[in-house]
């Protein structure tokens, strides 16, 4: 059960949360959970429905990926005031793409995702506000994934002549 | 006849039948002389035995992938421009050994004690391209940290018998780039060819006691008129120019994404041979080697090149990995970088790149369209 | 300028290509394809203390296959050993990874800039490494060991491949004991690492700099280096506070021989320290 003062509590930590009106504050706060996982827990599956955007407020998520023949590889983590699952607030993608688990015992907040669309869709100023914070988080994860990518550490490769 | 006194700083006259008995001092006083002589068709530079193999009555005509002894008969020995060599294979030679090491019994390696070669050398015939060209490579070889042993042992005790250069080569630039046609300094003796005499500046007491016995002549306000006359002509005559050479660094530096460079990469072929012909370029490589046994090794140092394809490989790759960087590379090292690492130009004009570049590649025909490009 | 930082250095005026001899104390394996090779050289007054400044590198030959240019890693203090952690990638390096304890190699150094210490007293310190990057700064935190009252906030944010390739893990409990904060990922972890999986320029994220009184040094992959960079900007650190150390070709470690030439700078002497501002109209140029 989640204790009102503490969800305040929790939001109001959030760094972004900080620049939003007291009336979005507001707004948001009624769809929001605090949710607590143990190491090793699975927050989500890949190919799960879209239900919730989180926000980790205390230890560590890692996103994977199932391949085939590889097992499960960790892509990334997600650090403390770091969202996972921002792809259930574009209305595009169905499934989650990846899977999240909690590496350290983690405490989340997590935003109903289909309230959260609404909210968008009827106020576009939080709309809009909701959608840049976002656009950033993706803009980061794309760097790490095109550096991860790169391979910069690997060993040096024949060097080919242009 | 009166005594005529010779002291440094002054200029006096040689009869052309003396040079043999120059070169004849030289020899007397334990000079290796080297100097221009013909072979296979080109300027060489090799031990000179006397005046007589000098190239006198030669010619050279050059332009881009264009040279060409002509035999004309004149009397003159110093008409004939440089050819692909320079004087930088004496003091910074294509291959040196830097060191050999011997296994001791223990099995560690010792390095054998070696003696480094000092035969003072006379260079004889140095015109004032190539003069200004020693003079950069002094800068690049003997520093205050440290000389470069190889360099030094026949630099420092090198007598430079120079020579001012009446009939440009057609594809230097050295007006423009403050070199020539005149020596200014760093000589021991610089000749001018007259029709009757050599006038000889006497750069320094090495030089004046080499013309210790020749028969000198007082110098005369003709002679030095003709030669004030030969050497202005020499200028007019330049084949190309460089306007602004002090310019460059901003220039090349600021447009390192320009078109031409593009352009010039199509025709570049990376065969490195202008960094062989220029009396400037200083890029080594050490090589190691070892022999079968594992009991011996050696390590040399080569000429190496910035067009070299291993040149710029660094872990993981190759920083230069084409051809368009590596003639960048080249041309903006020579033209703007060396005055921030040396204070000068690493340019001479001698002209050298021009007539020995196999695609043509004319630098000042290159500058000429980077700056057209920009200033478009 | 081979930098006047007193006697003994192993570089001779009249011959500065030749080696000085070097034996193999101990061989510390760091990780895969990475030792660290203590070394004490064999003249005596060499082996009473070697001077170097963190940064420097040397040139480390094995007569008959060639030398390789490779960071100092140790102690600047402790000039009676020399440490030296090396990747095997190349002819020298792989031949220099079969050596054993009591084999002896040549030394040329200590050559090049260095993190300037005596400008960052007072001030913070972020380190942002990669991989291999990190040896060439251990010597800073080897120093910040020992001065740690004359610096601010001391951070160190590290990556690599993967948690085995992590350098001096050992180390890190030393380092958080004396108040530097490591924060350390990886690009890809497996089930067992519990720590981050990313890159190292986004653990910027987490990092509260003050731009008025940071110096950043980093160290790595250039293209790491680039958003490293890119990161510090960005929090408005100064260009001359951001300080960067290059890898070129380097072959006689003397600015002689042309090949580490980026533009006008010789990075064997020049660097391989530089100060952003240095490297600002050049670190964007293809190719360069």
């Amino acid at each position: 059960m989640t204790n009102q003062q503490e969800l305040i509590r929790a939001l109001e930590a959030i760094p972004w949360f900080q620049m939003m009106t007291q009336e979005h504050f507001a707004k948001i706060l009624t769809i929001a959970k605090i949710f607590k996982f143990e190491a090793g827990q699975v927050i989500f599956h890949e190919g799960d429905k879209e239900d919730y955007l989180y926000v980790v407020l205390e230890g560590r998520v890692a996103i994977e990926m199932s391949v085939p023949g590889h097992g499960r590889i960790r892509i990334l983590t997600a650090e403390p005031m770091e969202e996972v699952g921002w792809s259930s607030v574009t209305p595009v993608v169905r499934q989650r793409t990846a899977g999240a688990r909690a590496v350290l015992p983690s405490r989340l907040v997590a935003f109903d995702a289909n309230e959260l669309r609404r909210m968008c869709d009827e106020d576009h100023d939080f709309g809009y506000f909701v959608m840049r914070r976002l656009v950033n988080v993706v803009a980061g994860r794309l760097l790490t994934g095109r550096l991860q990518l790169l391979d910069m550490f690997a060993n040096p490769v024949e060097h080919k002549e242009e | 006849m009166a005594e005529i006194q010779i002291s440094v700083g002054s200029t006096i006259a040689l009869p052309k039948a003396a040079l043999e008995k120059l070169v004849a001092n030289l020899h007397r006083m334990g000079y290796q002389v080297l100097g221009p002589q013909i072979q296979d068709g080109a300027i060489v530079y090799k031990p000179l035995e006397s005046a007589q193999v000098l190239p006198r009555g030669y010619t050279s005509q050059q332009d881009s992938a264009h040279y060409h002894l002509v035999y004309t008969g004149h009397q003159r020995y110093f008409d004939v421009t440089p050819g692909a060599q320079s004087w930088k294979q004496f003091f910074f030679p294509p291959q040196t050994e830097l060191a050999s090491y011997m296994r001791e019994e223990n099995g560690r390696w010792k390095i054998e004690e070696r003696i480094i070669d000092q035969t003072p050398l006379a260079l004889f015939g140095v015109f004032p391209c190539d003069l200004a060209a020693i003079q950069i490579q002094d800068r690049i070889f003997l520093r205050e940290e440290w000389k470069d042993p190889f360099y030094w042992a026949h630099r420092q005790s090198a007598f430079i018998l120079a020579v001012n250069c009446l009939h440009p080569c057609g594809t230097g630039f050295c007006a423009s780039m403050g070199t020539g046609p005149k020596a200014s300094s760093g000589f021991d003796l610089n000749l001018t060819e007259l029709e009757d005499v050599f006038l000889v500046e006497i750069g320094s007491e090495g030089g004046r006691l080499v013309m210790e016995g020749l028969p000198i002549l007082p110098t005369s306000a003709f002679w030095l008129q003709a030669r004030q006359n030969s050497l202005d002509e020499a200028s007019s005559k330049m084949g190309r120019s460089l306007p602004a050479p002090q310019d460059l660094p901003d220039l090349l530096l600021n447009n390192l994404d320009a078109q031409q460079w593009d352009d010039v990469a199509r025709r570049c072929m990376s065969c490195s041979s202008c960094t062989q012909v220029c009396p400037t370029c200083f890029c080594w490589d050490a090589r190691d080697s070892a022999d079968l046994t594992g009991q011996t090794a050696r390590r040399e140092r080569l000429w190496d090149s910035c067009f070299n394809q291993d040149y710029s490989y660094i872990v993981g790759g190759n920083s230069r990995p084409n051809t368009r960087s590596r003639y960048r590379q080249w041309l903006t090292h020579k033209f703007a970088s060396w005055y921030a690492q040396f204070g000068t130009s690493g340019c001479v004009g001698c002209g050298r790149c021009i007539t020995w570049c196999p695609a043509k590649i004319d630098v000042t025909a290159e500058i000429r369209a980077i700056r057209e490009e920009v200033q478009a | 300028m081979i930098p006047s930082i007193g006697l003994p250095h192993a570089i001779s005026p009249a011959q500065p290509m030749q080696p000085y001899w070097a034996e193999i104390t101990e061989i510390v394996h760091e990780a895969p394809g990475v030792s660290t090779y203590w070394l004490q050289f064999l003249d005596p007054d060499l082996r009473e203390g070697f001077h170097f400044k963190a940064g420097q590198f040397n040139m480390v030959s094995v007569p008959g296959l060639g030398e390789a240019a490779i960071s100092i890693s140790s102690d600047m203090e402790d000039g009676h050993r020399i440490g030296h952690t090396i990747r095997s990638v190349g002819n020298v390096t792989s031949a220099i990874s079969r050596m054993n304890v009591g084999d002896v190699l040549g030394v040329r150094g200590p050559f090049g800039s260095w993190w300037a210490l005596d400008e960052c007293v007072g001030k913070d310190i972020v380190i942002a490494a990669g991989g291999i990057g990190l040896p060439p700064i251990r010597p800073v935190l080897y120093y910040v060991l020992h001065h740690r009252q004359d610096f601010g906030k001391v951070i160190v944010l590290y990556g690599a491949r993967t948690p085995n390739d992590l350098q001096f893990t050992s180390e890190y409990k030393s380092w958080q004991d004396a108040d530097i904060e490591i924060n350390v990922t990886v690009d890809r972890g497996d089930d067992a690492w519990q720590g981050r999986v990313g890159v190292v320029p986004i653990l910027f994220y987490h990092t509260r700099v003050d731009p008025r009184n940071t110096v950043i040094m980093t160290c790595g992959p250039e293209i790491m280096i680039r958003f490293v960079i890119f990161e510090a900007l960005a929090r408005r650190v100064p260009p001359e506070r951001i300080l960067v150390s290059l890898e070129r070709n380097m072959r006689c470690g003397l600015g002689s021989c042309g090949h580490c030439q980026l533009g006008p700078f010789f990075v064997c002497k020049d660097g391989p320290v530089f100060s952003f501002d240095k490297l600002q109209p050049y670190v964007n140029v293809e190719e360069f």
